[in-house]
Order: C-alpha cells, then structure tokens, then sequence
C-alpha cells in the first residue's frame, strides 16, 4: 500500500467528516466520506518488476445539508493539499435525488516507490 | 465526467501539415476519427470488466449496477460530431448523446447511469471505468492520431 495514500487516509479520519475505506455497511447519518484506491495508473519498469507506481484514486464527500457545503468541501480540500500537495483535483459534484444527499468527488494521485535496498556492511 | 486529451509531440507533423493546404483538415479529421475509435474501444473494454448483480431499486440498501445498466454502457458509447477550427480538429468520446436505455421497464438516462457506475452513489459502489479507460486508453490513441498523420503525408507526398 503506497505510504502516501496511507497519510492520506489517516488525515482525513481526523477531519471532522467521518471516513471509511471503500465504503460503509451501512450509510452513516449525516455527513460522511469514503476514500480508496481506484486502479493502478502507470509504472516504471527496472530489474523485470515493476518499480516505480502511480495510483489512481479518490475521495466521496456526502453530506445532507446545502448550508455544510463550504466547511466540509473546504477541509477536504485542505486535507488533500497539505498531503498530496497539488496532485488531486475536483472530479464531480452532483445531488441524489432519492436520498437528497450531495456528493463531491475528488480524484488523486499516488506513488508507490519502493525503497532503496541499502549494500551489506562488511563486504571484502 | 469530461476529460480532455490533448496530442503533444507533434510539431513536425504539425508543420507538415500547414504544408499541405486544404488537405490538412481531411489529415486531422481522419486521424482523430482513428483515435477517437481508439478511446471508444478502451471504454468498451473497461466497461466489460463492470460488476453486476441483478437489479433492486432501494436507496438504502447497497447495489451493484444491473446486466441492462452494464449493457447500455459498453453498447451506447458514442462519437460527438466532429468541429474544425482551422487545423484544429475537436471531438469527444462518451455518453454525451447516448439517449435512454430501458432498465427494469423504466426508461432511464444513460449518461446519468454511466455517472452514477463511474463515480459511485451513496448506495452503489463506484467502479471508476472511464477514468481507468482515459489512464490507459491515452497513450494509443495518441500514438493512432500520430501514425494515422504519418500514413496520410506519406500518401500524399508519393
């Protein structure tokens, strides 16, 4: 798991939105979120494997009031920029009308970077 | 859900084409026809990989799209109707004039369902399948664009 998406989603449960990882059992009342990892977007290749990746994936903002709308969208959006600096942007916003909920959508990117293995000490 | 996709690395052909004159408009618009075939077959692709289960309306249980819903997504993707602003050729691939599709005896607006699967509802799980096809369907269509361009300056100038 990519250890920015992992700030990530540990940012955004401390917003005061509650958030869950690819969904909830059962909807929350009131405003909620719901941030995952989509797909795998692009890769290096180096020593037949794959190094270095990029993933793709997003962050859903629910909430009932329209009055909420600015604080929420605002601390997401905070939340995103001081992780993920500018790669993020604002993929949709749109009104469900069956259960008059609004929903924000932002989409990002990670990468995924494995780290350098460091030389063994004490070769000849 | 609009995404744009701009050609770069060009330029030569680009310069070979103000070359061409009058022709270069017919080069643009078959090249783009081709990448724009490109994208569309992509969106098919990734909408085949859509998970189904047969449909229930309820706005407060969980669902996944139903086999009508996947169907009028992979089958009525579409062209827009091409626009020239001097050698600039412009189009778009997706849902934009897809109509209706019937789904469970109710007419329901394929745009709204290919929204509705891609980014997810408060009651459907998102699978993000057009983003998947412009992440990966990009890089050939551009490359289709380019060689299409080729093909036709090379044609013309034998």
């Amino acid at each position: 798991m990519p250890s920015e998406y992992e700030a990530l989603v540990a940012a955004l449960k401390l917003t005061s939105v509650p958030f869950a990882e690819y969904g909830w059992k059962t909807r929350p009342e009131g405003a909620y979120g719901v941030v995952q990892l989509d797909f795998e977007a692009g890769h290096l290749d180096g020593g037949d494997v794959k190094q270095d990746r990029a993933w793709e994936g997003s962050v859903d903002l629910f909430y009932p009031k329209l009055s909420d709308r600015t604080d929420l969208i605002e601390e997401v959006e905070e939340t995103l920029a001081e992780v993920l600096g500018n790669r993020w942007e604002l993929n949709s916003t749109r009104y469900e009308n069956g259960t008059g909920l609004f929903h924000v959508e932002w989409a990002f990117q990670v990468m995924d970077t494995p780290e350098a293995e460091e030389p063994e000490a004490g070769g000849s | 859900m609009p995404m744009t996709m701009q050609t770069d690395g060009a330029d030569d052909l680009l310069k070979m084409l103000q070359d061409l004159g009058d022709q270069a408009s017919k080069v643009a618009g078959k090249a783009l026809y081709e990448g724009a075939g490109v994208m569309a077959d992509e969106i098919q692709r990734q909408a085949g990989a859509i998970a189904t289960a047969p449909f229930h309306y309820s706005v407060f249980l969980q669902r996944e799209p139903s086999p009508e819903e996947k169907a009028a997504i992979q089958n009525k993707v579409g062209i827009a109707r091409f626009t020239h602003d001097g050698l600039n050729a412009n189009t778009s691939v997706g849902y934009g004039n897809s109509g209706y599709a019937n789904v469970a005896g109710r007419m329901k607006p394929v745009p709204l369902i290919a929204n509705a699967i891609n980014s997810g509802t408060s009651f459907m799980r998102k699978q993000p399948f057009f983003r998947r096809a412009v992440a990966t369907g990009t890089k050939t269509a551009s490359e289709k664009i380019k060689s299409s361009i080729e093909a036709s300056i090379d044609a013309m100038t034998k």
